[in-house]
């Protein structure tokens, strides 16, 4: 079976876009190309890591999300506000605080993610000893982009995904349950996510495992950061604070890296970042990696505190997470208890919170038939021998064999190389006049406009 | 289709370089990951057991729409009985070599759990020639 969902929340606003391939070669799927200018994404490799978004000078990579626009009045509108959204502010302003500057914003209540990571840390300890689980070792599915790049690029390591819900599904479920028990209609419910990243977007848009996601509309952290930011400036009094531990301490780290390792049961690593995040599954994926139990993998350095909306230092985040785990601890002792209402539902949750198997997509394959992928190959290869092997990107495509694959698959043709062009010149099989237009066909025509004056003559 | 990796005995850095090449091809191809799991699991092995018992070694690939055939030739101390390296938990390697995580003797029998066909060759002193398929 193949997933072929391909919905994403990166994409490129080709009217800011300059097409000068920083995104290109950053991408860790080869999922870009330059053409007419601009940068183009093949959505069936995006996995919406957002590596694109951060080195892209131009913004012309935008994230879609839903954004705050609420549209009917009745609606009972909640905010799932996760842990790194509060470590965004330093900590002379309270978790209290931050969370009812969120709920002024026009929600009629505001509840944190993490609340929720206390009921997986109890199906951990059972789930691991499951015979479904055999295969090991078992890949969290904390972070959708990890999810997404298994799928696209780790096709044999799919069956290896926890098939569990993530924390934003399990917590959005429990105030739906709670909610219809003090008679508050679901269907008039309005589920809000404010996200630190692109990928947690598209889980909820087009999640992967379960047929439709309770989050009605996600909204990004940068848009909920300042207004949040303006509310905390101007109210300089309120000194909010919690009175208990509304969960146990070290479940407001979870999103980062590190905690959620500590909750599985044997050899477990915690592995951050997409670049070690790839090189260590393609260890994985060759049978390098034995006797592993556990992987907790976040496709951003340091986890959601590094997510590509998360407008904070992922630093400073961190520290005021482990600030926030201390105060809980603090409270928890003083009151001898954690008094998290959600595991008040937890046999409830417990019914629900498997979700299907992953299947793999096709953002690789070069054909269906085995045979005609074969011939493809073999040409890719022969090509791959043509060509410098510099990895230049001048042709509009990140690597010699990326473009390679371009042109068996008809999107390029071997002058779109600047290297193999120069001798085509020389030889006469092309004109300087076609080779103009192959150039243009990549990086677009205003690219080559400021050129036009050294007509022949070149300045010294 | 063909490849050819020459392989350098004792470079334990560069093993897998082979066999994830290879693995490269294999997921554009519309093979059964199962398959191709298989196929990268048996690669690693022989790199590694090139790297960690000869002087040096060439790794032939040959890719048809049936299958894969690999064949690997090295230089080196060869085996001197191959029924005896066949068994689980028998290994020869130095060490120097188990210290660095090989050697647990389950190399060959993995490779035979993973291929269709596997024959092992070996010339004591000259060295080895390990050949297996998997087919698709």
């Amino acid at each position: 079976m193949k997933d072929r969902n391909y919905t994403h929340a990166i994409q490129i606003d080709t009217n800011k876009c300059i097409g000068c391939s920083h995104c290109m070669q950053v991408c860790p799927t080869q999922a870009i190309r330059i053409i007419d200018g601009h940068a183009d994404i093949m959505p069936e490799r995006c996995v919406d890591c957002g590596e694109c978004y951060r080195v892209c000078p131009m913004r012309a990579i935008c994230v879609k999300d839903d954004g705050l626009s609420f549209v009917s009045d009745d609606a009972y509108r909640i905010a799932l506000v996760p842990s790194v959204f509060i470590g965004q502010f330093p900590s002379k302003h309270t978790a209290s605080e931050i969370m009812d500057a969120v709920k002024q914003i026009g929600f009629d209540e505001v509840f944190e993610v993490e609340q929720a990571v206390d009921f997986i840390k109890k199906i951990y300890d059972t789930i691991a000893d499951e015979a479904d689980f055999s295969l090991r070792p078992i890949i969290g599915s904390f972070c959708p982009a990890i999810v997404r790049l298994i799928q696209v690029h780790y096709h044999s390591l799919t069956e290896q995904i926890l098939q569990i819900k993530a924390p934003l599904d399990i917590a959005a479920f429990y105030l739906l349950k709670s909610k219809a028990k003090e008679n508050i209609n679901p269907d008039n419910i309005q589920i809000y996510y404010i996200t630190p990243c692109a990928a947690k977007i598209v889980a909820a848009k087009a999640p992967v495992g379960e047929k439709v996601s309770p989050i009605y509309a996600t909204i990004n952290m940068k848009e909920v950061f300042n207004l949040v930011s303006k509310t905390l400036i101007e109210k300089k009094d309120s000194k909010l604070s919690k009175q208990f531990a509304n969960m146990s301490p070290d479940s407001v780290k979870w999103s980062i890296s590190g905690t959620e390792k500590q909750y599985f049961r044997g050899r477990s690593l915690a592995i951050d970042g997409m670049d070690n995040v790839v090189e260590f599954l393609d260890r994985l994926e060759s049978g390098r990696i034995t006797g592993v139990d556990f992987l907790e993998m976040r496709a951003c350095d340091q986890g959601c505190a590094g997510g590509i909306l998360c407008p904070g230092n992922r630093f400073l985040t961190v520290e005021r997470l482990e600030q926030r785990e201390k105060k809980l601890e603090s409270l928890a002792e003083t009151e001898e208890s954690v008094r998290n209402d959600l595991m008040d539902y937890a046999e409830e949750i417990q019914k629900t919170f498997r979700v299907d198997p992953v299947y793999p997509r096709d953002g690789l394959q070069l054909d269906d038939n085995l045979e005609i992928a074969l011939q493809k190959m073999e040409r890719i290869k022969k090509l791959n021998t043509y060509l410098p092997g510099f990895d230049c990107g001048a042709c509009g495509a990140p690597t010699c064999r990326s473009l390679a694959e371009d042109i068996v698959k008809k999107k390029a043709t071997i002058s779109h190389c600047v290297f193999v062009q120069r001798v085509m010149e020389k030889n006469y099989n092309l004109s300087p006049e076609q080779a103009f237009l192959t150039i243009e066909k990549i990086w677009g025509k205003d690219r080559l406009k400021k050129y036009q004056h050294l007509n022949g003559k070149t300045e010294s | 289709m063909q490849f050819e990796f020459d392989i350098q005995g004792g470079d334990f850095s560069s093993a897998g370089k082979a066999s994830s090449d290879i693995k490269k091809v294999l997921k554009q191809l519309n093979i059964d990951p199962k398959i191709v799991r298989r196929i990268a699991v048996a690669l690693y092995e022989a790199e590694v057991n090139v790297v960690a018992h000869a002087y040096k070694g060439v790794m032939k690939v040959d890719l048809d729409a049936q299958k894969i055939k690999i064949v690997l030739e090295d230089e080196g101390p060869g085996i001197e009985n191959i029924e005896k390296a066949m068994q689980e938990g028998f290994s020869t390697a130095t060490d120097e070599v188990r210290q660095m995580g090989f050697g647990a003797g389950m190399g060959l029998p993995n490779i035979k759990r993973n291929t269709d066909e596997m024959l092992l060759t070996s010339v004591p002193d000259q060295g080895t020639r390990l050949e297996f398929m998997v087919r698709f």
